[in-house]
């Protein structure tokens, strides 16, 4: 069997994702033996357009990401979102929230037009993605898991349950019983309650889970003396690309 | 049974000399909202006067959240070892409703199929019951479990000024002997102690009416309205299953390294209450909607071991209620179905 050619890119992001790749420490060497990378933006200076399997990490942001984004597309069978800017738009989409023309000129001032800024979105919005490693940083274990399961053939286990599940497997107390706010109830886990685990609310970075019960969580924060405004910005946060809506009966 | 009484200072160094022999496991605060059973090191860190919990302390030990269950190897042939992971430990401070629990997983995983893990572990767990405080929502009276019968090999009540000892086995009673002083129980020890579990008995302030509750659980069953509003602000979030002390579910995993020779199955808590526990091969799902699932896991818990075990898969503790962010109570659901169905 011939190992897979990988390609591991960055697009518009702070690069933290591709760093999770790098701490993969004890697991990074087999990684290098179980498949080929040629190329890896934020590692290696070698780079050849031949590869089967595109990691992306970060947003569409600008007129030259999108062309980017296309040229991956068209080259590798598998596309695979990394971490929250490429999943779902992630902390750059709160530049849509105010427009692109307000926010280049909140930023940039009088040089805005130098600027090539265009409205934010997840890459799925201009290509097929196959597989997502969610999270704000995504789960390293979570990407191997993908990587190993392109390898061996089968489909990747990616959790479609809220992250309170992760809290009782791990012990956790929640943090409504310590007085504090949290979207673990309506965010897909995987990232091992990583947040509830150190007497954080979860901010909902690996985005929702299929079937949320939106309107039970905005009940829970508004009980928990959050404010309409202060919800919708919770919500936000990370997913402000996908907007939330509450359905009317939540099946 | 024997019965004995000990002393307070005796019971103190009787707990160091297990602390220092054993691997011990006990109540310890974990921040202000509830304790958690841990190791034990020193005395000074123990703190039985606890009231919340939130995983059970004995399922947490012989049901771990995350289990390896088989190792495996490929190469030119492929090698399978089990893994059974075990080792002696002292239980100490588990209260009635949660060994009750556990009796109630020590029978359903030996039942239709023996699991050896579970029964490894049990066989090396020595049980030392004490009585700790209910929580608002425990109803553990009503469900016949704020008292255990058996299940434990010494449970230990605190008197006003001695302690009350029940020895269920040859193994509590050794330890017992080797490790401490003891005297007979006289009658005036019996007559302290049921009063003692007169008062323990008030302090359980919610009440559940499930007297000849048994096969009224069909009645309500069909009944899509009522578990329709029952369930209605439900996460399908599976908290009730994973800090109940007789929800058993788990999920079995393939875990392959990524050097493609080594891997291990593992078991991990599963839940009724998620989406794709009743999700099949073809995309079938036995149960899409949170009113189908809660209806099993009441079902589950009211009459499907009712039926197969003549016991209510259900102690009263109250986490399931603790835990529901969406306030769905479990005692207040049976008193509203007993009200349904007797009219
Ligand atoms: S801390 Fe958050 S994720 Fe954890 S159980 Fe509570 S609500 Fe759920
Ligand atoms: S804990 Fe409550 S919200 Fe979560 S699954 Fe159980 S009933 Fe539903
Ligand atoms: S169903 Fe609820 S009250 Fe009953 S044993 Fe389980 S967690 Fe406790």
């Amino acid at each position: 069997m011939s190992k897979p050619k990988v390609g591991i890119f960055g697009i518009t992001g702070c690069g933290g994702c591709q760093l999770e790749i790098l701490n993969l420490e004890d697991q990074l060497l087999d990684l290098v033996n179980a498949v080929e990378i040629v190329h890896f933006t934020e590692a290696i200076t070698e780079h050849s357009d031949n590869y089967e399997i595109a990691l992306v990490e970060g947003s569409i942001t600008t007129e030259h990401d999108v062309e980017r984004i296309k040229k991956i597309g068209d080259i590798a069978k598998i596309i695979v979102a990394v971490g929250s800017c490429a999943v779902s738009g992630g902390l750059n989409c709160l530049k849509n929230l105010y427009g692109v023309e307000r926010a280049k000129e909140l930023v940039y001032g009088d040089k805005k037009d130098w600027i090539d800024s265009i409205e934010v979105k997840p890459i799925d919005e201009y290509i097929r993605v196959d597989y997502y490693a969610r999270g704000c940083p995504p789960n390293r274990l979570e990407i191997v898991d993908i990587i190993r399961s392109l390898i061996i053939g089968r489909k990747p286990e990616i959790p479609n349950y809220p992250v309170c599940v992760e809290c009782k497997r791990n012990g956790n107390t929640c943090v409504y019983d310590i007085g504090i706010t949290c979207l673990g109830p309506v965010t897909r886990a995987g990232c091992n309650s990583r947040c509830p685990s150190s007497a954080t609310g979860c901010e909902g970075c690996r985005g929702l889970i299929d079937d949320p019960n939106i309107n039970a969580q905005k009940d829970l924060l508004a009980e928990n003396g959050l404010t309409v405004e202060d919800i919708i910005n919770q919500f936000n946060l990370y997913n402000a690309c996908k907007k939330v809506e509450a359905k009317e009966s939540s099946k | 049974m024997l019965y004995k009484v000990m002393g307070r200072d005796v019971f103190k160094d009787f707990v160091k000399s297990l602390i220092s022999n054993y691997e011990f496991i006990g109540p310890k605060r974990k921040d202000k909202a509830v304790h958690d059973f841990v190791p034990i090191k020193d005395i000074s860190e123990l703190d039985i006067n606890y009231k919340r919990t939130t995983i059970p302390p004995a399922k947490k030990i012989l049901f771990p959240p995350d289990e390896k269950l088989v190792a495996y190897e490929v190469n030119e042939k492929i090698k399978v070892r089990p893994v059974v992971e075990s080792s002696e430990k002292v239980l100490f401070g588990i209260n009635a409703w949660d060994i009750n629990g556990m009796n109630f997983l020590d029978r359903f995983f030996v039942t239709d199929f023996v699991d050896e893990n579970y029964l490894e572990r049990r066989k090396k767990l020595i049980v030392i019951g004490m009585d700790s405080e209910p929580t608002e929502t425990n109803f553990s009276p009503s469900m016949d479990s704020e008292y255990a019968k058996d299940g434990f090999d010494l449970y230990i009540t605190e008197l006003k000024d001695r302690y009350f000892i029940r020895i269920n086995t040859a193994r509590g009673d050794e330890i017992l002997k080797k490790y401490s002083v003891t005297e007979n129980a006289l009658v005036k020890d019996f007559k302290d102690y049921n009063n003692y579990m007169d008062n323990y008995r008030k302090k359980f302030k919610l009440d559940v009416n499930i007297k000849d509750f048994y096969d009224n659980f069909e009645l309500i069953y069909d009944d899509d309205e009522f578990w329709e509003k029952v369930a209605k602000n439900c996460y399908s979030c599976g908290s009730c299953n994973l800090a109940c002390p007789t929800c058993f579910c788990f999920n079995v995993k393939d875990d392959i390294e990524l050097n493609l020779k080594d891997g291990n199955k593992t078991r991990e808590w599963d839940s009724c209450m998620l989406p794709e526990y009743g999700l099949v091969a073809g995309g079938h799902n036995f149960r899409p909607d949170k009113e189908n699932r809660l209806k099993q896991r009441y079902r589950c818990k009211l009459k499907t071991f009712l039926d197969k075990f003549g016991r209510y898969a259900c102690v009263g503790c109250g986490r399931c209620i603790e835990v529901c962010l969406a306030k769905i109570n479990i005692a207040d659901n049976i008193n509203s179905i007993k009200k349904e169905v007797s009219v």
